[in-house]
């Protein structure tokens, strides 16, 4: 034990003198994971804000034709009513979003109390218009309920006769449930990338980088099994990996109460509850672990930094790449199957978690079944590290 | 101390050492000589065990290679041919973790690292990281730790490469010193003069196979040569040493050739 902790420590002193290990295992994730995530809520909360306080601009063609409409509108709130020629080219550049095109006789069938058809023109594509869209909906509605209200009244008619259900919609997520979910997008990709990342330069420079210092040799002739080596240096790549972990949801946890990301609104709020991180951490941890024994089974066959990089390259995206795509799946209903791809299988429980679901059966299935190939990378890795032709390989 | 076995060692279809047999005892410098790639480096390797025999064996100290290789590794200290430190820790750091590594701690190790420094006079630069020291400097480092569990059996590959004459003298002298204190000293080297100064016997490989085995002196008598580099072109010939430089230089060329080759197929278990 003695020897896989001098190794260890040996390891652990060395990767902190090396700043490619101290940028990616201690500054990216102090400083990127914060500053990406509350970037990006705080980027997403002031578009929202920006997009309520926008005016809706319509433009009414032949608006001369139905003066009662365009002073209806010109009087409801964020609503600017504009003169444009052509309704196309006018929604295309953005001088409206909306194109309401009335009929001549308007003013006279509305007097009536006939129905008029009013075409509504919007573009789909366009983010602007489709957004102007409910709002001028919405203003439609009420011009058409303002205007039966009056004629039931003039009838001597309630009203409320025509109402038969008023729904009423309640929410029951919590405003931490709700923030849970959107920070589930992203927050459990950045745990499997750190425990990827954060392990990476030291398994290169404890591996490969051994061939390229042409250290490996005197190594190997010490009088220790190649297992108790491996050991070592093993549990120096977990630890530093765990350590970003650890310091990134430290960082993290520290950012989202100095700047709290709302939404603008206090239906939204994302807290991190202690039972959440703690099962954020353990996943995290135990990726980390089983990280450690790939990348350090994939980095010692190479001879150099460059060509571990290489090697461990299509690896990362292997391993990331689902992480990214399931993760962001809506409304995903993972199968019990699912639980078993490494990395994939932790997302969907951190996901869980940041919504307050702690489903003990998908926890245990998760660890055990990382806990199975985390013990599988170490053997490989204690195996390859036996291998002649591959330490000596020229 | 080394008794070695009818050791093969057979890499794919090229066979590096052929059958070689020899005994070397405490208290004598032992060359190990030949031309580059006749099988010095590769002799060596499976001595120290970092590579498994294809047949035959070896004990040091009584140490089967084979079956107790750990203590075989214990009894040994070897300087490589590729003397690389870690950069990012000072002369005294690696030093004191290869002396970790062979079981030793605590004051014992402090003071044979002192000694160490101090034999192989490393003071001016034992305090600073190795990532800037010349050939020289890290050739020293090296050396002392191979030896600095203080082996009785010595092996050293070529330890006074990039040398300057100052260094050479001072790992000579230690050379002489482990001999005096009855240590084995086994010098691996393609420099026939160095080996003839200072060598009590040698072994010649040629081609993978040991040809010539016996003290120095009766050598250089048996073969009426001046010095050992006229023994060894005695012994082989003269033609065949320069057709066998040929033959090295075309695989070496072959071998080029087929890592080119085969480079998109590295990635393999």
């Amino acid at each position: 034990m003695s020897t896989v902790y001098t190794v260890f420590k040996k390891e652990i002193i060395d990767s902190i003198r090396d700043k490619r290990t101290l940028w990616t295992a201690v500054l990216m994730p102090i400083l990127l994971m914060p500053g990406i995530l509350v970037g990006s809520f705080k980027f997403q909360e002031y578009q929202l804000k920006k997009a309520e306080q926008k005016p809706a601009l319509v433009a009414v063609v032949s608006g001369n034709a139905a003066p009662t409409l365009v002073d209806f509108l010109k009087a409801q709130p964020k609503f600017e009513v504009k003169d444009v020629t052509d309704a196309k080219v006018a929604i295309e550049d953005g001088t409206v979003n909306v194109v309401l095109q009335v009929p001549a006789n308007f003013e006279t069938e509305l007097a009536a109390s006939r129905a008029v058809s009013v075409q509504v023109q919007q573009k789909s594509s366009n983010v602007d218009s489709s957004t102007a869209l409910p709002k001028v909906q919405a203003a439609l509605a009420l011009f058409n309920q303002q205007r039966v209200q009056a004629a039931l009244i003039a009838k001597g008619i309630a009203p409320e006769t025509l109402v038969a259900i008023v729904p009423t919609t309640i929410d029951l997520a919590s405003a931490e449930e709700r923030g849970g979910f959107i920070a589930g997008l992203l927050l459990p990709m950045f745990i499997v990338l750190f425990a990827i990342v954060g392990g990476m330069y030291i398994a290169i420079d404890v591996s490969a980088g051994e061939k390229e210092r042409k250290t490996l040799e005197a190594l190997v002739l010490a009088p220790i099994s190649r297992l108790k080596l491996v050991m070592g240096k093993y549990f120096a790549v977990a630890a530093t990996a765990s350590a970003s972990i650890i310091l990134s949801l430290t960082s993290l946890t520290i950012a989202f109460n100095l700047f709290p990301p709302s939404f603008g609104s206090d239906t939204v709020s994302i807290t991190l509850t202690p039972l959440t991180l703690g099962i954020m951490l353990a996943m995290g941890v135990i990726l980390s672990i089983m990280f450690a024994g790939l990348l350090l089974s994939v980095a010692i066959f190479a001879k150099s930094y460059k060509e571990a990089v290489n090697y461990i390259s299509p690896f990362y995206l292997l391993a990331i790449l689902p992480v990214a795509i399931f993760a962001q799946i809506p409304g995903l209903k993972p199968t019990l199957a699912m639980f078993l791809i490494p990395g994939v299988n932790a997302t969907f429980v951190m996901k869980d978690a940041l919504v307050g679901m702690y489903d003990l059966a998908k926890i245990l299935l998760t660890l055990g079944s990382l806990v199975f190939y985390a013990t599988i990378a170490i053997l490989a890795a204690g195996k390859i590290f036996s291998k002649e032709s591959i330490l000596f390989r020229d | 101390m080394l008794a070695v076995r009818d050791l093969t060692k057979v890499f794919g279809s090229f066979t590096a050492v052929d059958g070689v047999t020899f005994d070397a005892h405490g208290g004598e410098i032992f060359g190990l000589l030949g031309p580059n790639g006749a099988g010095k480096t590769t002799t060596i390797r499976t001595i120290a065990t970092i590579l498994g025999p294809t047949s035959g064996t070896a004990t040091v100290c009584g140490h089967d290679i084979v079956r107790d290789p750990e203590a075989v590794r214990k009894n040994i200290g070897v300087l490589t041919a590729e003397i690389g430190l870690y950069d990012r820790f000072t002369a005294r750091e690696n030093i004191r973790y290869f002396g970790q590594l062979y079981g030793l701690g605590g004051p014992a190790l402090e003071t044979r690292i002192e000694e160490l420094v101090r034999i192989l006079d490393m003071g001016r630069f034992a305090d600073r990281r190795a990532g800037n020291f010349s050939t020289g400097m890290k050739q020293k480092v090296a050396i002392a730790r191979s030896i600095v569990h203080d082996p009785p059996v010595v092996i050293f590959d070529e330890p006074t490469a990039g040398l300057d004459v100052l260094a050479s003298q001072t790992v000579i002298a230690y050379m002489k010193d482990a001999r005096a204190k009855g240590k084995l000293v086994v010098l691996s080297t393609h420099d026939m003069a160095h080996a003839q100064a200072l060598c009590d016997r040698v072994a010649i490989i040629h081609r993978s196979k040991l040809i010539a085995l016996d003290a120095t002196s009766a050598i250089l008598q048996q073969t009426h040569a001046a010095t050992l580099e006229e023994a060894f072109l005695h012994i082989v010939g003269e033609s065949a040493a320069k057709q066998d430089e040929h033959t090295r230089e075309e695989q070496h060329l072959q071998l080029v050739a087929k890592k080119k080759k085969s480079f998109g197929f590295r990635f393999r278990l």
